[in-house]
C-alpha cells in the first residue's frame, strides 16, 4: 500500500494496518493536514491549560479521580455485579460479552427482535473497538451516526482521527464539500454555522421517527445502577430519550463506585477533554423510567481483553482511562502525525498502550515505539495513567516476543544491539570503538561539525535529522588531561 | 441471557485482582483521598453573580427577578423570545403561563406536539455557579427529558437558593441520587468544525434563565436545628 492510498483510506484496524512509521508517512508529506491538526489541538490545549490553572484543587482532583478508578479496577468484579443488579432492579436489561463478535451478535440480536432495520447512534468509543457499523450494515440495518464529527466521517467515508474531536483533520471546506455531494445541498456555504444547520435538519426527522438507538458509557454507577453520558451536540440527549428501546454498550471498565464520585469525573473529564469547565449537556438516567425516555434498556457489557489487561500489575493503569483524549493533545509524536498514522480507533499516547493489548500484542507491535517518552501524557492525564512507564513495559515485551523469532538474528536493530553489548562489555573495546568511529565519522562530517547524510543503513537517521558530529575529545580524554592541566597551573 | 459468559468474565476478574472481599472494598472505599474542595467560599451574592457570569459566557440570556415580580419576568421574556406556543410540565404555577400565549400542558403529549411548539418553560433543581451548570431532575415541574430538548427555546426559572458554587455542593443536597438528571451547561454546542464553537446542535439553540432572588440563599443552607 502506498503512502497516497493510505492518506486516502487510513486503515484503522490493528490486524491490518502498516506498521507506525510507515502509517505516519501520509500526514508527514501532507502539509494540509498537517495545518488541520496542529490547529485544532493548538485550541484545545491553551483552552485547557488555561482552565486547569483557575482551579485551585486541579492536583487534588486529579488524585481524586485516580485514586476512585484505582479503586474501582481493584474491586471490578463486585461493583459489576452491583450494577447489574441495581441496573436489573430499575428495569434494564444487563448482557455480557467477552469478546467483538459476542458484543456485534447481542446487539444484532436485540436489533432482531425489535425488527429495527435502522438505527440511530451516539459516538461511542466501544462500538468502534468492535468494528459495529460495518457488521450491521452487512447485516442489513442502517446505521446513522449523529455526533457532527461522525456524520461529517460517515458520509465521506472518512475515518476518525481523534477520540474527542475525531474529524479535526478535516476542514471546513472538505466538510462543505461533503455534505453537499451527500446531503443534496449544492449551495451550502462553507461557514461552520450553516454546516451545523444541515447537520441538524439532516438528522432531525431520523431523531423523531427510529426507534432504536446505540450509545456508549461514560460511566456506570454501582451504587444506583445508573449510566452517565457527557456531550456536547445534544445528540446524545436526542438518541437517549426519543427512541423506544436503547442499546448502550460499555467496557467492563467504565464502572465507578457510587454517585458521589461523579463530583470528581466530570470535574476532571469537560476540563481535559474540551477545555471547558462542563461540557454543555450530561444525561443520567438509572433503567427505565415509565412515561420518560426509552421503555426498553440494554447494557452490554463487554470484556474484549480487559480482564487480561487487569491482571497485569503495570497495565493495569491502561483501564482507568476515562477517554479524554488530553494525551493525544498534549503529544508532541501526535500534534506531527496526526491520528491515522496509530493504525487503531485509539490513537495518540493512551492508544500506543491500549490497542497492543487489545490485540493481545500480536498486532500493533510498533506502537509503543510512537512516542518519545516526554512525559506530557502522564503530565496532564487526569487520572494520571503513567502512560510512559506502561510503554516502557510493553517495548520490553515486543523485544521479547521478537527475540523468540530466530529471523530477528538479521536484523540490523538486533545486531546492532549486540554489537553494542560486546562493545560495552569492556573499556578498552569501547574505547577502540570510540576512536575508530572519530575517524570513520570524519569522512562525513561537514565544516559546521554536523553529519548530514550517512550512507546505507546511517541514512535511515540522517534523512529525517542531522547528526552531530563526534568531538575531537572524548569526555574520558578530556578528563584524563583536566587532572594534569590543573597540577600544571599549581605548579 | 449468556449465563456462561457472565461466569467466565466475572471469574477472570476476580483472579486478576486477586479476589477482594466485601468489607475490604468498603474500607478502602471509606480511605479514598479526597482534598479537593468540597464546599464553596463566596457568600450569595458573589454566588449568584458568578453563575450569572458562567451562564453569559456560554451565550445563556439570563434575567434577575423577585418572588413577586416572577410572573411578570416570564412574560416579558416570553414576549421578548417573539415565540407563540409553548409547553410546560404540569407542576408549572398556573400564575407562570401568561394567557397570551399559546400553552401545552405535558399531559401524555407525543413527540410531535412537543417538536412544533416553539419553546418550553420549566423550574429547575439545582445551578452550580463555578460551571454555570443547572441540574434538572425531572419532576414535576421539571418534567420530562423530552420537554426540554425538541423545542427550540428554553425559559428555565433559578432560584437563588438553589444555587451551589461548586460541583461538590450539589452532590451533597443530593441526600437519594436520581433515578434521572440532566445536567445544562449553557445551550448545545459543538466544535467538530475547526474547532468554531457553534451554538445549538441538536437540543434547544436558546437557553433563557430568570434568576429569582428569593432572598433566603443563606438562609436554606444551614441546616435545620430546633
Amino acid at each position: 500500500m502506498t503512502p497516497a492510498d493510505l492518506a486516502a483510506h487510513p486503515i484503522l484496524d490493528p490486524t491490518l494496518a502498516p506498521p507506525f512509521p510507515q502509517a505516519a508517512l501520509p500526514v508527514l508529506r501532507n502539509p494540509q493536514l498537517r495545518k488541520n491538526v496542529a490547529h485544532a489541538i493548538d485550541v484545545i490545549q491553551a483552552k485547557r491549560a488555561k482552565l486547569v490553572q483557575e482551579k485551585a484543587d486541579w492536583q487534588e482532583l486529579r488524585a481524586a479521580a485516580s485514586a476512585i478508578r484505582n479503586h474501582a479496577l481493584d474491586n471490578l468484579a463486585y461493583y459489576l455485579e452491583l450494577f447489574e443488579t441495581r441496573c436489573t432492579a430499575a428495569g434494564g436489561i444487563v448482557h455480557w460479552a467477552a469478546d467483538a463478535a459476542e458484543a456485534r451478535e447481542i446487539v444484532l440480536t436485540i436489533l432482531r427482535e425489535e425488527n429495527a432495520t435502522e438505527v440511530i447512534k451516539i459516538k461511542t468509543m466501544t462500538s468502534a473497538e468492535i468494528q459495529l457499523n460495518p457488521f450491521l450494515e452487512a447485516a442489513g440495518v442502517n446505521v446513522f451516526e449523529t455526533d457532527l464529527a461522525e456524520i461529517i466521517l460517515q458520509l465521506g467515508e472518512g475515518e476518525p482521527s481523534h477520540i474527542v474531536v475525531p474529524a479535526l483533520h478535516v476542514n471546513r471546506g472538505q466538510v462543505c464539500e461533503i455534505f453537499a455531494r451527500r446531503l443534496g445541498l449544492p449551495d451550502l456555504s462553507d461557514d461552520p454555522q450553516a454546516l451545523t444547520t444541515a447537520a441538524r435538519n439532516y438528522l432531525r426527522k431520523k431523531f423523531l421517527y427510529i426507534p432504536t438507538a446505540i450509545g456508549g458509557a461514560n460511566f456506570l454507577v454501582a451504587e444506583t445502577g445508573s449510566v452517565a453520558v457527557v456531550e456536547s451536540e445534544g445528540n446524545g440527549r436526542m438518541c437517549l430519550t426519543l427512541p423506544r428501546t436503547l442499546i448502550t454498550l460499555a467496557g467492563i471498565e467504565k464502572v465507578i463506585p457510587r454517585f458521589q464520585d461523579l463530583e470528581v469525573m466530570l470535574q476532571v473529564l469537560a476540563r481535559s477533554a474540551t477545555g471547558e469547565r462542563m461540557n454543555p449537556y450530561t444525561s443520567l438516567w438509572t433503567g427505565v423510567t415509565p412515561g420518560d425516555g426509552p421503555q426498553q434498556f440494554h447494557v452490554i457489557l463487554l470484556d474484549n481483553q480487559r480482564s487480561a489487561i487487569l491482571g497485569r500489575a503495570k497495565e493495569r493503569q491502561t483501564l482507568k482511562c476515562i477517554r479524554c483524549a488530553a494525551c493525544m493533545n498534549a503529544c508532541p509524536v501526535y500534534r506531527q502525525t496526526g491520528g491515522h498514522a496509530y493504525g487503531s480507533v485509539y490513537p495518540g499516547p493512551i492508544g500506543a498502550i491500549l490497542t497492543p493489548q487489545l490485540m493481545q500484542m500480536h498486532h500493533a507491535q510498533s506502537l509503543p515505539y510512537a512516542s518519545s517518552l516526554c512525559g506530557a501524557c502522564y503530565e496532564v492525564c487526569p487520572v494520571k495513567i503513567d502512560i510512559p512507564e506502561v510503554l516502557i513495559d510493553l517495548r520490553a515485551q515486543v523485544v521479547d516476543q521478537e527475540r523468540k523469532r530466530g529471523a530477528r538474528f538479521f536484523d540490523p536493530m538486533f545486531l546492532g544491539m549486540k554489537i553494542s553489548n560486546f562493545l560495552f562489555a569492556e573499556a578498552w573495546r569501547f574505547r577502540l570503538a570510540q576512536l575508530l568511529g572519530r575517524f570513520g565519522l570524519r569522512w562525513f562530517t561537514s565544516k559546521d561539525g554536523w553529519i548530514h547524510s550517512l550512507p546505507s543503513l546511517g541514512a535511515k537517521w540522517t534523512q529525517t535529522r542531522d547528526l552531530r558530529g563526534l568531538p575531537p575529545q572524548t569526555f574520558r580524554d578530556w578528563w584524563a588531561t583536566r587532572a594534569t592541566d590543573a597540577g600544571k597551573e599549581e605548579k | 441471557m449468556n449465563e456462561f459468559t457472565r461466569r467466565a468474565i466475572l471469574d477472570r476478574v476476580r483472579l486478576a485482582t486477586h479476589f477482594p472481599s466485601k468489607g475490604q472494598t468498603t474500607d478502602s472505599y471509606l480511605n479514598l483521598p479526597r482534598t479537593y474542595l468540597s464546599s464553596g467560599q463566596l457568600c450569595p451574592e458573589d454566588r449568584v453573580a458568578l453563575m450569572i457570569e458562567r451562564l453569559r459566557e456560554y451565550g445563556a440570556d439570563v434575567v434577575e427577578s423577585t418572588v413577586k415580580d416572577l410572573p411578570a419576568a416570564i412574560a416579558t421574556q416570553l414576549e421578548a423570545g417573539g415565540r407563540h406556543s409553548f409547553v410546560a410540565p404540569p407542576g408549572i404555577p398556573p400564575a407562570w403561563r401568561d394567557k397570551k400565549f399559546d400553552w401545552k400542558i405535558d399531559r401524555h403529549l407525543t413527540h410531535d406536539e412537543i417538536e412544533q411548539a416553539e419553546g418550553v418553560l420549566t423550574a429547575s433543581y439545582c445551578g452550580v455557579a463555578d460551571s454555570g451548570t443547572i441540574v434538572l431532575h425531572h419532576s414535576p415541574t421539571v418534567g420530562r427529558r423530552i420537554l426540554t430538548l425538541l423545542p427550540d427555546w428554553h425559559l428555565c426559572i433559578l432560584n437563588a437558593s438553589q444555587i451551589v458554587e461548586s460541583l461538590p455542593e450539589y452532590f451533597q443536597r443530593c441526600t437519594q441520587p436520581p433515578a434521572v438528571a440532566t445536567f445544562i451547561s449553557g445551550p448545545s454546542a459543538t466544535a467538530d468544525i475547526e474547532m468554531t464553537r457553534i451554538k445549538g446542535v441538536h437540543g434547544p439553540r436558546f437557553l433563557n434563565v430568570i434568576l429569582v432572588n428569593d432572598q433566603s440563599a443563606s438562609h436554606s443552607r444551614a441546616p435545620k436545628r430546633h
